[in-house]
């Protein structure tokens, strides 16, 4: 298994190396007058342009631009993001903490609800619990998740006062910059914990409530569809007619037999999905004024700020390749059959 | 089973008619955000909020040319002199003890040096007071510095007569050191400026940039330390280079107390040993939040005091209880403005299709015709988009100079919409040639940008109106590549417009009229005429001579119609009801959003 997992990692600066040059390229494509608005965004500034392009190297030959791109890279330097208004390497630790929490708070949900669902779902086939998960999928497919954002907003932040936007009030954010606060992953709810702030820690649940909410509802339809499918197909095989017939209890059939061999596409879909989260939501970070990877790399494309999409594109590839990995690993643990070759 | 799946669906469909329409209610909305801002005192009296939807760029103030990051510095940092009140014309004292002029003998007869006699007791924040040293060298570094697109240059020229502090490689020049050097210089109690020309609105600058900073603390945050040795590795630097990026040693009403570049949120504290005595509020967060619906519900639940909203979104504010929409305030700026290209360039360029007068296309010298361009001007409905896209608020531009401001023409003759005098100018345009093979291109705007869109949208359809054989393309274009197509005049038509560093129509008329201003070097429009005038009138110190100046450049720019003005705009504020002490000035940076915190507070 160390081999299999090693020989995987191995490929690692390969995709990142192929990925970079893919995405250089494709900034390299547009003018140096195109890639020098990041730094020009008023007309106020529009005679500086031929300045900003020598003084940033735009014009030169593309090879002369990579290679100094990636010597900064292999030094450490991701180079700063104008976007995010920092080095690149500090955006991403400052971002991605807020994104995991929003992720691993919206995940947990997707799967206990989601394979739940799912499998309810498709045990009671055709029956109205099954019209309400189909129901839910569709709904979840369907509505825009800005559309799902606001209306939870309006409803539980506008009538009822509950879960506010943001990531948490004014009142812990004294606390948090009073001075005796140790950020120490940069995670709220870890770090109120750990520093002993309660009140702080449900403050930050309140805020994470609707956005962790919205992702669910809307990650979860794929989840429950998949779920759904392959439970159906386990039900139909001869092995769970065979484990009826012998007299088996319906839940052991269903839990012990069928679920386990349905994962496997569960996993892969899972770890698809749980990598998309890490990689940030734009609409619901946007909507919930969260502040996540996702807003910063939206405006950064749109910005063409090249070191901040170059640095999410290495931290989200390695995401992948990582995902894939534990997706693989994942397959080995619920099949046995499954060997690491 | 079959009468279930009919009941199952009747209720999912009655699910959805009902979120649809709680989405779509407006009257349930408005009664949800009623109950919230009925329910709702301030929560958080000695804490003022503000939500926009911009970020701070850099907190140096020799740095920062945009107006987000220019608020927060005229809340941290006190400048030699300032706007009095809601005046954009009368100045008072600050870190100087008195304005020069004329009359106080702190101004030369000839207008070429100006005396400050600078404040004592005036503390720094993180400690020290304020010396004729510490003037002299705010104003040396904001020249010096000079970064490429930066604010430099709004001091450097009038008081150097040099543009930039560079040669064309790039290379730091020793004569602008000298320069700078020698025209600010310390004398006992005072400051003393001497500038290259007469250039009456050199007050007005000072007035909102260069603010004062400590030289100390300046060269122990890896700033220029002052010498003659160093002054070339602080030219142009990077952008974090120096301390100041995200730092601040100001002698201002507040104190940063953190820029979160994660949350896009900048908090500012009340400084105590202020000169003028401490602030009412003991804190303010400027937060950026993107989406209106998100501000609005904020501004409702009383989690904010005033939040940014445009126009259009104006009616979704209205009746909101507790909150307060302070209308009808006039800015001084020229935006939006629509420019003609006098010679695009037409190789590999889309957008003036065969690049020929032959129906198909446009050639490179179109707008040169004068009688396309009245044709243009008399073909768009100014008064229609001030009532359907402005609401009904503001006045039809004139020209260049926006209502208010020194040198603006009330009488100014300008083209109205007439689709019949439109039609004759096409006639004649080209030899006629126009008219009867008619013209294609594509009329872009940066895209978000809703009232250019319907400004392209309007041109098109009253022009194509006028002959079945013209046509033009409408295309939101990101601004990346607008920028990039404008600058090489790729772009026949364009639509930007023009914010004032200061409140003077210099500012105005160089970029819009000047052949080496920012517009006309991009339209490719030169009057040798309206060159002189632009320059003659930047050192003129006759009023009245200065403004016939203006006045004639306004009649050239009604000759020539090298653009087209349409709308002297004015904005609004929202804000709670319990914000007290907020007075508009429509050169603060940001305004009517922001404000000099200063002043407010909340009961």
């Amino acid at each position: 298994m160390a081999k299999f997992i090693l020989k995987r990692l191995a490929m690692l600066p390969l995709v990142l190396l192929g990925v970079t040059l893919l995405l250089f390229g494709l900034f390299n494509s547009l003018s140096p007058e195109m890639r020098a608005s990041i730094y020009v965004k008023d007309p106020r500034q529009l005679a500086a342009l031929d300045e900003v392009i020598r003084k940033y190297g735009l014009n030169d030959p593309f090879h002369k631009q990579y290679s100094r791109w990636i010597g900064e890279v292999l030094s450490g330097n991701l180079g700063y993001s104008e976007t995010a208004k920092m080095p690149v390497t500090e955006a991403i630790a400052a971002f991605f903490p807020a994104t995991i929490e929003l992720s691993v708070m919206a995940f947990i949900p997707i799967m206990v609800l989601g394979v739940w669902l799912g499998t309810v779902s498709a045990v009671h086939r055709d029956k109205w619990i099954d019209h309400v998960s189909r129901f839910i999928s569709i709904t979840g497919y369907s509505l825009p998740s800005f559309v799902l954002g606001l209306l939870l907003l309006m409803v539980f932040y506008g009538m009822l006062g509950l879960f506010p936007p943001g990531r948490y009030s004014l009142a812990s954010d004294l606390i948090i910059y009073g001075g005796n606060y140790q950020p120490y992953t940069g995670m709220v709810l870890v770090d109120s914990l750990l520093n002993g702030q309660p009140g702080v820690f449900v403050d930050a649940l309140r805020h994470l409530v609707l956005p962790a909410a919205s992702l669910t509802y809307i990650t979860m339809a794929l989840l429950v569809r998949i779920t759904r499918s392959s439970m159906l197909e386990e039900l139909g095989k001869d092995y769970v007619r065979t484990a009826r017939a012998k007299g088996l209890p319906e839940n052991i059939v269903v839990n012990v037999h069928a679920r386990r061999n349905a994962w496997i596409p569960v996993i892969t879909i899972a770890s698809i999905l749980f990598v998309q989260l890490l990689g940030g939501v734009l609409i619901t970070e946007t909507v919930f004024a969260y502040p996540g990877i996702g807003r910063w790399v939206a405006q950064a494309a749109v910005q063409l700020d090249i070191p901040g999409v170059m640095g999410v594109a290495l931290l989200t590839s390695t995401l992948f390749v990582l995902g894939n990995l534990a997706a693989d690993v994942c397959y080995a643990l619920v099949d046995p059959r499954i060997r690491f070759q | 089973m079959p009468r279930f799946k009919t009941i199952f669906s009747l209720i999912s469909l009655l699910v959805v008619i009902g979120l649809v329409g709680a989405c779509g209610d407006k009257n349930s909305a408005a009664k949800a955000e009623k109950k919230a801002a009925a329910a709702t005192k301030s929560k958080n009296p000695d804490t003022y909020v503000h939500v926009t939807i911009s970020d701070v760029d850099s907190l140096d103030p020799a740095w920062s040319y945009d107006t987000q990051s220019h608020m927060i510095i005229e809340n941290i940092y006190d400048y030699l002199v300032t706007y009095k009140g809601g005046s954009v014309n009368d100045l008072e004292a600050r870190i100087s003890n008195k304005v020069p002029s004329q009359e106080n003998g702190l101004l030369s007869e000839d207008g070429l040096t100006y005396t400050f006699p600078i404040r004592k007791g005036v503390k720094f924040h993180k400690g020290g007071e304020v010396t004729p040293n510490d003037v002299a060298y705010s104003l040396q570094r904001f020249m010096l510095f000079d970064r490429a697109g930066g604010p430099s240059s709004l001091l450097l020229e009038p008081i150097t007569g040099l543009t930039t502090t560079r040669s064309k490689d790039g290379k730091p020049l020793d004569e602008a050191y000298t320069k700078v050097m020698a025209a600010v210089t310390v004398d006992g109690d005072y400051v003393v400026l001497k500038i290259h020309k007469p250039f009456s609105p050199i007050l007005s600058i000072l007035a909102s940039w260069a603010p004062i900073i400590s030289k100390e603390w300046a060269a122990a945050h890896n700033a220029w330390d002052g010498t003659k040795e160093n002054w070339k590795k602080h030219n142009n630097p990077d952008k974090t280079a120096e301390g100041f990026h995200d730092q601040e040693n100001g002698t201002g009403p507040f104190m940063l107390d953190r820029w979160d570049k994660k949350t896009k949120e900048t908090v500012l504290a009340r400084f105590d040993d202020y000169w003028r005595g401490p602030a009412k509020l003991k804190r303010a967060h400027i937060k950026s939040v993107d989406e209106f619906q998100t501000r609005k519900l904020m501004l409702a639940a009383g989690d904010a005091d005033s939040i940014y909203a445009d126009y259009l979104q104006q009616p979704l504010l209205k009746n909101l209880p507790g909150v307060e929409l302070i209308d009808d305030l006039p800015r001084i700026d020229m935006n939006p403005a629509i420019f003609f290209v006098f010679k695009i360039e037409t190789k590999g360029n889309p957008n003036v299709g065969s690049g020929k007068l032959d129906g198909k296309g446009i050639p490179a010298n179109f707008f040169a015709d004068i009688n396309v361009r009245k044709g243009f001007a008399s073909a768009f409905d100014y008064e229609g988009f001030i009532k359907d896209v402005n609401r009904g608020k503001g006045t039809r531009a004139q020209s260049f100079i926006p209502k208010g401001l020194f040198g603006y023409n009330a009488d100014q003759a300008a083209y109205p919409y007439d689709i019949d005098a439109a039609e004759a100018f096409f006639k004649k345009a080209h030899g006629g040639v126009l008219w009867k093979k008619g013209f294609k291109f594509t009329l872009a705007y940066n895209a978000g940008n809703q009232p250019r869109e319907v400004i392209a949208n309007m041109i098109k359809r009253a022009v194509e109106s006028i002959n079945p054989k013209f046509q033009i393309d409408t295309r939101p274009i990101q601004w990346s590549t607008y920028l990039d197509l404008s600058n090489k005049s790729k772009l026949p038509m364009f639509i930007l417009g023009w914010a004032p560093d200061y409140p003077d129509p210099h500012n105005f008329a160089f970029p819009y009229m000047h052949s080496d201003g920012n517009y006309p070097r991009l339209q490719r429009y030169k009057n040798a005429e309206a060159d002189k005038l632009v320059t003659a009138a930047m050192t003129e110190r006759d009023l009245e001579k200065r403004k016939a100046m203006y006045f004639r450049l306004q009649e050239i720019a009604y000759e020539d119609v090298p653009t087209l003005f349409v709308l002297n705009s004015v904005l609004y504020r929202t804000q709670r009801t319990w914000v007290k002490g907020y007075t508009y000035n429509p050169i603060h940076p940001d305004a009517p959003y922001s404000c000099p915190l200063y002043y407010l507070s909340k009961e």
